[in-house]
């Protein structure tokens, strides 16, 4: 069996804010990397001859996600009952009591709202398997020339633009990108069908970690220490490449007509010396 | 016939008007699958203004107590604005702002969600993020479904509701549409611009949940059209409706002509300092009855704007509540030929009849020549200017001179203004038969 | 607070500096060559020589050493963001993910796609991981103290925490070289509004000598490959020229984006940080601020420079809308 674990978020970035009501879930739904994980799911699913199962932990609106994934192909869909906020040790956890039997987990790279990344490495970690995280390939032709194989040949990114292909043993947890592959569109009978599809339902125990209440604020940059004078030793560059981002708020806002905006641009482009 | 269809109805479009449908048909009993393009029902649609849902009575009893709207409706204005004039007559009425209600504003992807909420209720099938490409039709031409654009996408049904909207595609595959012309149309535009809700209450003199509806006349820059500023909870809406040609021949955009109309002194002070929220545009079927497809096939019905069943009379700006309507109205006479077996067009007629006997068509009949009459050039353009100079003129005080009579102002501005006098008559007499 | 940081064939990865900085110099290097990647540090250095990444067998291992180490570091980087998580999992400690800030008694983790900071106090024991470029390095004069590390790792082919094997690692994919070394770079995000608006920004570059990048929500959608992705997990770029269009500027992105000398955004929201960083800050509608440029920027020959065929027409604005 090959599991995919999809978290259903109140209101994905990409989709718009959600209204004053609190069980609105008009926005809500899965990252596009949870998507791309099913898409590769149910691909790997198909070359190795075998089906696919998905995991949701969350409330009952999650199920609609599951629904999705059995329209789209999907043939169990398994909701764990917990809080939409659960830590992600304890998601992680019970999500490992059910995946004894899959051969290959795979997840989207990171959540939407938390964005830690760590649940796919939590799995890992309590099914004693090998992990692959932020995957941006999976070789499928490999795959589909020996099904029975225990190994997945993936690519995995790495800094600086630079990337590995890995050797990952089965069973496996592997998380991609978004941009690995779009989910197909569900078949139209399958879409009507999956509305009253059965989804299992597994009660969790209460919950086990609780996080330290937090003060939310708008994003700020963080001030940054002077950077080291450049110079050419390895040091610096180093230094150079690993530096990033900037938190000095400078220069001029302007509000403009899409014509003036763009001359205004041009002047500027200009003035720097990027245009003659 | 071996029953081989997946559905007895298919409605396209989860607006108001293919939600009521699904409402009213799944009630009666039937399988009835409710296709949406949009990712959920009101997605895709513009922010509408105001709304009228008293036709609700008939589907959701106590509606008020559910309906998620943001003010009711207690004020009504209508502007007529020059360049530096303008002259309101404002109605104002508590009863509006009580149960039954009158008016009221709304967001559409709220209102459109809700409707189709109770659809799924109902026990319809909605399924979104699903286009309608196709009609799928008998050897002998009848619709018996739709083709979809998802995998194995094809859906059959003994009847097909079209609800899709404006220059409806379902309406035109069936050949029901007279050839689009572009005057048939015009271009609704609107931005919506944020405040803190106690501004609006003090600079609309509301309170809690009682909101305005301005309508404008003139003001959309020698466009012909006509304005509207709309009162939501913590925005105001305030957008216009364009004759498209006009627009084109005059290389406006429409933001520039909302941008006009926000800077008039009238307005400003109402929207001064706002945030823009939004900016969307979206065509309006304008011309009322005499664009009206044919609204039944074989196994065809039309509604709502697909069967350009909207009110757009310049301060007249009236469309959910049609829609609303033709979509109970068709669902009826579905059931009606599904239970006598005969969904031909003339087992459908029933439909017609229906809308004919109701506000729906007697609205449309009556207010035939309004659109015409409101969006000509001597309303648009001269009218304004004679009203409210004529105004002017009788509330100056230029002493020593004594005042004038109104007939003598009324006659000298016209003869000012160069608008003659049979025109003015008739058109008053056209206002009277519309309007009156 | 303890710093650790995986180590390849002797190089640091992305964000080592500022991580090392945020612990007070106080580092574990583990991996290959630990002793040539430890060369320029000062401060405490742990050697721990361990071969080739391994993140099951070296979280398991280090696990066993660091029970006393209260706050764990790591950079944000792919293989500490690989590495990190685990590590808290054999630690049975909370992990905090690519936090803006730690310290013994808070933490500050962005959430929401990098749009609101959530700040909590420290726990007594946590690992995290610091966002590469959100703070900076600089030299210490510190004194190098360096003190070798043994730790005994599971057998690579040991069942209790195997690991996937890296058959090779490839070079920066051509498609990105040209990226990663522009010296201009036109960005476009979610405020770009179809996959052909998009397409114009390709055009934009080639008048104006620059390459393509874009933000995830871009890659996400697969309106361009992932290796034009700009960020922590993206490409990393040091360009002088930065042309934002519909950018929002969320940490993930900016700290892959080098300091320019120069940036313009385009945005219809002046208050977010992309607009904060720029030296022009546009408020307008980048789709039409970019058709705008396309024009003003073609040379008359193509004939492209007449305000007439400028922005859309009501019908199409109106046909726009229709489709959605
Ligand atoms: C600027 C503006 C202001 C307005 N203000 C008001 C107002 O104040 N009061 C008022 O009563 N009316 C107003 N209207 C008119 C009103 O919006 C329409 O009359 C009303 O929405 C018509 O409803 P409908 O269900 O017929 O069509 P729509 O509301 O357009 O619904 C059509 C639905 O069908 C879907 N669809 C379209 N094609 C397909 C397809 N091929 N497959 C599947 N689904 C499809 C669409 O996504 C949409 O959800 C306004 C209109 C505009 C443009
Ligand atoms: C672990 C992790 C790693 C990540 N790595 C990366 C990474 O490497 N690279 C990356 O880019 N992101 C990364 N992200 C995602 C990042 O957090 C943001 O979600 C993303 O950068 C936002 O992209 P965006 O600005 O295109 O979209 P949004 O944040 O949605 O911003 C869209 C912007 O467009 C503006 N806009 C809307 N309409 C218009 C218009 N008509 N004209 C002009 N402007 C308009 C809006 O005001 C807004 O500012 C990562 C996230 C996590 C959690
Ligand atoms: N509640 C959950 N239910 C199912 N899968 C989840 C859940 N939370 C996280 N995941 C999976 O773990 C990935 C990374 O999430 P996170 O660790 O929260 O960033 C997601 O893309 C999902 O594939």
């Amino acid at each position: 069996m090959i599991a995919v674990c999809l978290k259903w978020t109140a209101a994905p970035l990409d989709g718009g804010s959600t209204g004053p009501d609190a069980n609105d879930d008009r926005f809500a739904g899965v990252s596009p990397a949870d998507r791309a994980a099913l898409e590769l799911a149910l691909r790997l699913a198909d070359v190795r001859h075998t089906s696919v199962t998905a995991f949701a932990a969350g409330p009952v609106g999650a199920e609609r996600a599951l629904r999705d994934a059995i329209a789209a192909g999907a043939m169990r869909a398994v909701r764990l009952d917990m809080a939409a906020d659960a830590d992600s040790r304890d998601v992680a956890f019970e999500l490992a009591q059910l995946l004894a039997d899959a051969t290959v987990v795979l997840c989207g790279d990171y959540s939407l709202d938390r964005g830690s990344g760590s649940v796919p490495a939590f799995i890992a970690h309590h099914r004693h398997v090998a992990q692959a995280l932020g995957l941006v390939a999976i070789d499928l032709d490999r795959a589909a020339q020996a099904p029975g194989d225990a190994v997945i040949h993936a690519t995995r990114r790495l800094d600086g633009g630079r990337r590995e292909l890995l050797e990952v043993p089965t069973p496996c947890v592997l998380s991609v990108e978004g941009s690995l592959a779009t989910l197909r569109r569900a078949p139209l009978r399958r879409a009507l069908a999956s509305r009253d599809a059965e989804i299992e339902v597994v009660r969790t125990p209460p919950a086990h970690h609780h996080g330290a209440p937090a003060i939310v604020t708008p994003y700020r940059p963080r001030a940054r220490v002077m950077s080291a004078p450049e110079g050419d030793d390895p040091l610096d560059r180093l230094r150079r490449l690993t530096d990033a981002g900037t938190s000095t708020v400078r220069g001029e806002t302007v509000v403009l007509e899409p014509r003036a905006a763009a001359e205004r641009m041009i002047a500027a482009l200009r003035a720097w010396g990027y245009v003659t | 016939m071996a029953d081989d269809f997946d559905a007895d109805v298919v409605v396209v479009g989860a607006g108001p008007a293919g939600a009521c449908a699904a409402i009213e048909l799944a009630r009666s009993g039937r399988r009835v699958v409710l296709l949406e393009r949009g990712p959920f029902p009101g997605s895709k649609n513009m922010y509408g203004g105001v709304v009228y849902p008293r036709i609700l009575d008939e589907l959701i009893p106590n509606w008020w107590e559910q309906a998620p709207i943001q003010r009711w409706v207690v004020r009504r204005s209508t502007m007529v604005l020059t360049p530096t004039q303008a002259l309101t007559v404002d109605f104002r009425t508590a009863a509006w702002g009580a149960p039954p209600y009158n008016g009221a504003t709304a967001y559409r992807p709220d209102f459109d969600h809700w409707l189709a909420g109770h659809a799924e209720a109902a026990g319809a099938q909605l399924l979104c993020s699903t286009t309608v490409v196709g009609l799928l039709r008998d050897d002998r031409g009848r619709v018996v479904g739709v083709r979809t654009d998802r995998p194995d996408g094809d859906l059959r049904a003994r009847v097909v509701i079209a609800c899709d909207g404006v220059n409806s595609f379902v309406a035109k595959q069936a050949g029901l549409h007279p050839p689009a012309d572009a005057a048939n149309y015009t271009l609704g535009v609107k931005e919506t611009l944020s405040l803190p809700k106690e501004v609006i209450d003090d600079r609309f003199g509301v309170r809690g949940r009682e909101g305005v509806d301005i309508e404008i006349l003139g003001g959309t820059g020698g466009v012909n059209g006509g304005g509207f500023v709309y009162t939501n909870l913590d925005t105001i809406a305030v957008g216009a409706v364009l004759k498209l040609p006009k627009l084109a021949a005059q290389k406006k955009r429409p933001e520039e002509i909302i941008a006009a109309l926000k800077a008039h002194p009238a307005i400003a002070p109402l929207v001064e300092g706002a945030e823009l929220k939004e900016y969307s545009a979206h065509l309006i079927p304008e011309a009322g009855l005499s664009m009206m497809p044919k609204l039944v096939g074989d196994g065809l019905l039309v509604a709502g704007d697909a069967a350009a069943m909207c009110l757009a009379a310049g301060i007249w700006l009236e469309g959910v509540n049609f829609a609303m309507a033709s979509g109970m109205y068709a669902a009826r006479a579905a059931i009606e030929a599904l239970h006598l077996g005969d969904v031909s067009a003339a087992g459908l007629a029933g439909y017609e009849r229906r809308l004919s006997e109701t506000f729906v068509l007697k609205d449309h009949r009556k207010l035939k020549r309004a659109p015409h009459l409101v969006l000509s050039d001597r309303v648009q353009h001269m009218y304004p200017e004679l009203i409210t100079s004529v105004a002017e003129r009788m509330f100056r005080v230029d002493n020593p001179d004594p005042k004038p009579g109104l007939r003598r102002i009324v006659t000298s501005e016209r003869k000012r203004l160069g608008i003659r006098r049979r025109d003015l008559a008739r058109d008053g007499l056209d206002g009277l038969r519309s309007f009156g | 607070m303890l710093c650790v940081i995986p180590v390849r064939d002797g190089a640091l990865p992305a964000g080592a500096l500022e991580a090392i900085d945020e612990c007070g110099h106080r580092t574990l290097l583990i991996g290959q060559q630990v002793e040539h990647a430890a060369a320029h540090l000062s401060g405490d250095v742990l050697l721990c020589e361990a071969g080739a990444y391994r993140p099951g067998a070296w979280a398991d291992a280090l696990a066993r050493v660091l029970t006393d180490e209260a706050i764990i570091v790591l950079p944000a980087s792919p293989d500490g963001r690989d590495l990190g998580p685990r590590l808290a999992a054999a630690l049975d400690r909370p992990f905090f993910a690519a936090v803006t800030l730690v310290t013994e008694r808070t933490v500050v983790v962005p959430r929401d796609g990098g749009r609101s900071m959530h700040t909590m106090p420290a726990p007594g024991g946590l690992v995290a991981t610091l966002q590469v470029g959100v703070r900076g390095s600089e030299p210490c004069s510190r004194e190098r103290a360096v003190r070798t590390l043994s730790v005994d790792l599971v057998e690579p082919n040991a069942h209790a925490f195997p690991d996937a094997r890296v058959v090779e690692v490839l070079a920066p994919d051509a498609a990105t070289v040209d990226l990663a070394e522009a010296v201009r770079i036109v960005g476009g995000g979610a405020g770009l509004r179809t996959p052909e608006q998009f397409a114009q920004l390709a055009d934009l570059g080639t008048r104006l000598g620059a390459s393509v990048g874009a933000t995830r929500v871009i890659t996400d959608r697969g309106w361009v490959g992932h290796e034009r992705q700009i960020g922590t997990t993206g490409v990393v770029v040091a360009p002088e020229l930065y042309l934002a269009f519909g950018v929002s500027g969320a940490v993930q992105h900016t700290s892959g984006l080098g300091h320019p000398d120069h940036i313009i955004s385009v945005n219809v929201d002046a208050h977010c940080p992309m607009m904060q960083l720029a030296d022009l800050a546009v408020v307008a509608d980048a789709n039409e601020v970019l058709a705008e440029l396309l024009m003003l920027l073609s040379t008359p020959a193509d004939g492209g420079s007449t305000p007439a065929d400028g922005g859309s027409t009501p019908t199409d604005a109106a046909t726009e809308q229709q489709r959605g």
